[in-house]
């Protein structure tokens, strides 16, 4: 049988990539007609929804603000009895970390290697996984996705002491491969999901044309289906990216000198003679903003992902 | 092309699962029996530089001599030859991690910061006795010998229940004492003496009912220029018992019978509870009157919260590690004066929260001796010195002979280059036997202080009286005695 | 979970008919895409599982290597017995039902509002869901940072309006303060969910109920509500599986404190694995901890199925 070089192309547009439009049209149509029924409403409602709104952006956005304008503060307004809105800022608390022995450059560097390689493994295994289990028909398939996702669920404290111990046994401890394989142990189930969420979207007829012009299995998967999956490829790794890149649990137990990764450069900062908050924000505020943006950036996809398609896939 | 070629059944998979499951637990057991290489010695090169080349893993609190020995470690590789790294961690991830290090058989650290009471105790086994080190004519001797450390510190820091074997050498050596503000106390001494009938000028002879006096004298008189008049470390957290144990042995009540012994050697049957005495809930009672006139803050503070607060002058005196000197000195300039804690009716006591250093009991034997030269090294005198002057911060000596140093001496004073000695006058006083306040050494410590600290917090959140308290600490201690310990 | 992510029932029939042409059911092409996955997952967390099950009946005992003596019921009985357990146990029941409950009201609430937005809700909806990445023990030390009676900012604001206790040294403003952490992080994640699905209600319904009379109230009521109800529950059982398994925010803000009042049963695991060291009686805990999520997210997956969500 020969193999035709060209995949067919996808006729029915796939749910996924319609997913973000689609949310789109909607919230875009009401502009169009003005005064539709449920959207006019009275002007005292509107001031309620106004005052809600401001309310809610006060309340998630005042500590993120306070966090980013006390690490630009000097020691004395940092810890003023009166909280400090003007003062003259200074980048000290930022040029103090990357300074003296404890340099936070490793400790970055280490972050990035072990949250970014545990989340592209996650993806590459959550990928093939997920295909598996979202195409599967196999008795027990309920069964087997409930084990998987209840993998995620065992407490911390009471894996880390059979983990560690195997982890020893191989020389993954303070290495970045351990971190990394221990981050897997809840990024994985995760990925596994949230890749079967996604395939779910694609319709299975995709592959069924695709193998009657002659793909194999493999390649059906590899060239028609992945390349429609790219933005939940995208949205799983930076949530991966995000799970690891904010632990601490694992960390404290796994890293050593040579693996610190940074949530722990934050706790090493509460010390016994006092703790330090310009620079204690100013590491809040390194820790924190790149996965901010890294989520941001994925913010359309990201509902698919959470809802299991329970959304999209009406 | 065929499509569906033979495939294996889903039981092949879930077997699969399992034997790579088990495998890989089986791999972790012949792994962790291959081979682990020791350092290499040099046997002609002397006995500082044999090991060179060597790298030595440090674990240690997060603690102001550790911060100086981090920042100066370069003397030491000039001398030796060994990278020195130090892992520093709050104390209960360094615990975590030196049990787990400790339990997997190898030594990623070698060198370990030995909380006495959080490490010492419970792990004794997993140390090595230090003995065996000083002995070896291949490695050089400690200067001074081990009677140069201050008797009571060797003894709580560095010994375990028998007199004998050492696994720790005294690194640290924070001690409780009265930290009070001297502008306020001459400002207002007159009118203090007058009010209260007594001279107010903090010292051994203070009661702590005075103490109580004073700081209510504070809160009603002095509000212009402090917002209490005493603050304290009373989160829930271990610093809650240590505040709290000063004043349970001022007034005569101890944790369990023989508690000086218990204190200085430590035993691993220490026998029942004795918090349910009279004394002991008199002490109780006074310390929650104590706290209902504190600053209400003193609940979420521990020792760095109750220091920052004293600090930014909102308090006119509170109890507290005497380190804080360096840093109290920084932000009040002269204004700051330390005695020793009052006295309760029946005795007075300060309490010790000093530390060792102790090598790994999972080293190899040329990585024991290169670990030894760090001990030796990081406890010397010339070493503590460095420290008192270091700017990252710096600990207090733990040698008689660097106290006597004549540049230390003047430093007691003001202005002083090392301004932690200026407490040198109260804990020098403090550390005398029977001044000197030693908490339990016994190695179920940690599930005992917990239960202390949590029935305490209780107790000042006005749910439990104090009667009930020190009757419901007891019950829960003896408890976890009789559980025993296993390490 | 993945039941509720399975294929539309187009797919469904192609892909049966496809194994209905085999005879034994096999792994087939899916099996060996989900081997590489499965076997590391089974690595990583039945070894762990059955040495969890072996430790809860055993004495750990740590130096020169780990090694289990026999103990028996022993710390199962202890499990069922300890009071200061149990207590724990009812505060992690409270935590749970406030944390959860309050983010899915508020979460609501804040969908419901942005959904009446239309312009700008994009950006609106980016700044609300900042929290949701911020690594929680950061969370905990920020909240420490605000709550701190000397220099906290919202302990200021607190103090000019009148309140003079100190947010983290009283049992009952603990509490509610370590909730109202987790509700700051985890409340957009709610909201997010709540729009998309408030966004997929198609228009001509919405149409419908408004050209039959339906009042603001009513549309709510049996338009909307019932229509997302569905991803609400996926909502819930997402949060539910991890509110309890994450306890930085208290490990760095309380510490279990003051009085216990924070102390949830994970802080406790924690506490009794690794500042005691009683491994055995911190597996029985695990393993219990294990079991209540597990009945948990059982639970939210059943009433899935039962609205038929899983198809």
């Amino acid at each position: 049988m020969s193999t035709s070089t060209t995949p067919p192309s996808p006729t029915p547009r796939p749910a996924v990539a319609d997913e973000a439009a689609h949310g789109r049209a909607i919230a875009a149509a009401p502009r169009g007609e003005p005064q539709s029924p449920l959207e006019s409403s009275s002007r005292r409602t509107r001031w309620l929804v106004t005052l809600l709104i401001v309310l809610a952006m006060l309340w998630t956005l005042v500590p993120l603000a306070w966090m980013l304008l006390s690490s630009f503060k000097n020691r004395v307004d940092v810890t003023a009895s009166t909280p400090q809105v003007f003062f003259t800022p200074t980048l000290d608390n930022y040029r103090n970390l990357f300074r003296g022995p404890n340099n936070l450059a490793p400790y970055i560097l280490h972050s990035v290697l072990a949250a970014g390689i545990s989340a592209l493994l996650a993806v590459f295994l959550g990928a093939l996984a997920g295909y598996g289990l979202a195409r599967t028909q196999m008795r027990g398939k309920r069964h087997l996705a409930f084990w998987i996702i209840s993998t995620r669920m065992a407490p911390i404290a009471a894996i880390v002491v059979p983990l560690f111990l195997i982890f020893r046994g191989l020389g993954l401890i303070d290495s970045i491969p351990g971190l990394v394989l221990a981050y897997l142990t809840f990024n994985l189930p995760f990925a596994i999901w949230l890749m079967s969420a996604f395939f779910a979207e694609v319709p299975s007829s995709l592959e069924e044309s695709a193998l009657v012009s002659g793909c194999s299995r493999w390649q059906a998967f590899y060239l028609v289906i992945l390349p429609l999956t790219k933005s939940g490829l995208v949205t799983t790794f930076i949530l991966c990216l995000v799970f690891a890149w904010n632990d601490y649990a694992f960390a404290v137990v796994f890293s050593g000198p040579n693996s610190q990764t940074l949530p722990i450069a934050a706790s090493q900062l509460v010390t016994q003679t006092g703790i330090d908050w310009g620079q204690l924000t100013a590491i809040g505020t390194i820790v924190v903003v790149p996965m901010m943006l890294a989520g941001l950036a994925v913010r359309r996809w990201l509902v698919t992902g959470l809802t299991l398609g329970a959304v999209t896939g009406e | 092309m065929d499509r569906y070629p033979p495939q294996p059944s889903r039981r092949d998979v879930l077997r699969g699962a399992l034997a790579a499951g088990a495998s890989a637990a089986l791999g972790a057991g012949l792994v962790s029996c291959g081979s682990r290489s020791d350092v290499a010695r040099t046997a002609d090169a002397g006995p500082w530089r044999q090991f060179q080349g060597a790298t030595l893993n440090l674990i240690s609190e997060n603690t102001a001599p550790t911060a100086a020995i981090a920042a100066h470690t370069k003397p030491f590789t000039d001398l030796t030859g060994i990278e020195v790294r130090i892992v520093t961690l709050e104390l209960s991830a360094l615990v975590q991690r030196v049990a787990l290090d400790l339990a997997s058989g190898r030594a990623q650290y070698q060198v370990i910061y030995a909380d006495p009471y959080q490490v010492l105790a419970p792990y004794q086994r997993g140390l090595v006795d230090l003995r065996s080190l000083q002995a070896d004519p291949n490695l050089p001797d400690l200067p001074g010998g081990v009677g140069d450390f201050i008797p009571v510190q060797m003894d709580a820091a560095g010994r375990f229940a028998d007199p004998e074997p050492f696994y720790a050498l005294p690194y640290d050596a924070p001690t409780m004492i009265w930290q009070y503000r001297r502008d306020l106390f001459e400002k207002y001494h007159d009118r203090m003496a007058g009010d209260l009938g007594f001279d107010p000028t903090p010292g051994g002879d203070r009661t702590w009912e005075e103490y109580f006096r004073i700081a209510r004298w504070f809160n009603e008189n002095a509000a212009s220029d402090v917002r209490y008049g005493t603050g304290h470390q009373a989160r829930q957290h271990d610093s809650l018992m240590n505040d709290f144990s000063n004043v349970l042995w001022s007034y005569g009540g101890t944790y369990f019978d023989n508690g000086r012994e218990v204190g200085r050697l430590g035993t691993r049957d220490p026998g029942p509870c004795r918090l349910d005495s009279d004394a002991a809930i008199a002490g109780a009672e006074f310390y929650n009157r104590l706290l209902s006139i504190a600053d209400p803050a003193s609940k979420t503070w521990d020792w760095d919260g109750v220091g920052a607060a004293f600090r930014a002058g909102r308090l006119a005196m509170c109890p507290n590690w005497h380190e804080f000197a360096a840093s109290n000195e920084t932000a009040l300039p002269g204004r700051v004066g330390y005695a020793v804690l009052p006295r309760g009716p029946v005795a007075t006591a300060n309490m010790y929260g000093g530390t060792g250093v102790g090598i790994s009991g999972n080293t190899l034997p040329h990585e024991r001796g290169a670990a030894w030269l760090f001990l030796v090294w990081a406890t010397s005198p010339e070493t503590q010195l460095a420290n008192l002057r270091s700017e990252a911060g710096g600990g207090t000596p733990t040698r008689t002979s660097v106290y006597e140093m004549p540049e230390v001496r003047a430093a007691e004073r003001r202005p002083s280059p090392m301004p932690n000695m200026l407490t040198a006058a109260a804990v020098r006083q403090a550390w005398q036997p029977d001044r000197i306040g030693l908490r339990p050494k016994i190695p179920m410590w940690n599930e005992c202080n917990t239960a202390i600290f949590t029935q305490l917090s209780r107790m000042l959140s006005g749910a439990e009286s104090p009667r009930e308290t020190m009757r419901s600490i007891k019950s829960r201690v003896d408890r976890i005695v009789a559980r025993g310990w296993v390490a | 979970m993945a039941h509720a992510a399975q294929s539309s029932p187009v797919a469904r029939g192609s892909a049966e008919q496809r194994i209905t042409a085999r005879k034994e059911p096999r792994i087939g092409f899916e099996g060996k895409m989900m081997s590489p996955g499965l076997v590391l997952l089974a690595a990583l967390s039945i070894v762990p599982f059955l040495a969890l099950i072996a430790m809860s009946f055993s004495r750990v005992r740590l130096l020169g290597g780990v090694r289990l003596d026999v103990a028996g019921l022993t710390n199962w009985a202890r499990f069922f017995t300890d009071a200061d357990m149990w207590m724990s146990w009812l505060r992690t029941v409270v935590y749970f039902v406030l944390t959860v409950g309050l983010e899915m009201v508020l979460g609501v609430g804040i969908a419901l509002c942005l959904f009446r937005v239309l312009r700008g809700r994009n950006i609106l909806l980016s700044l609300l869901l900042l929290p949701m990445f911020a690594a929680p023990s950061i969370v905990g030390l920020l909240g420490r940072y605000l709550t701190d009676s000397t220099f906290g900012l919202y302990a200021w604001v607190l103090r000019s309006l009148g309140y003079t206790g100190d947010i983290l040294g009283s049992p009952v403003s603990a509490f509610a303060a370590v909730v109202l952490m987790d509700v700051w992080e985890w409340t957009p994640l709610i909201a997010l969910i709540t729009l998309a699905g408030l966004s997929s209600v198609p228009q001509s319904v919405r149409e419908a109920a408004a050209v039959d009379g339906a009042g603001g109230w009513m549309t709510l009521r049996y338009i909307l509500f019932p229509a997302i109800s569905n991803v609400l529950l996926v909502a819930l059982l997402i949060r539910s599986m991890d509110a309890i398994r994450y306890f930085d925010i208290i490990w760095v803000t309380t510490n279990g404190g003051p009085a216990d009042a924070t102390k949830i049963v994970p802080v406790r695991l924690y506490e009794t694995a690794f500042r005691f060291f009683d491994l055995g009686y911190a597996a029985a805990i695990g393993l219990a901890m294990l079991v209540f999520s597990i009945l948990i997210a059982r639970t939210f997956v059943r009433l899935l199925d039962v609205r038929g969500l899983t198809r």
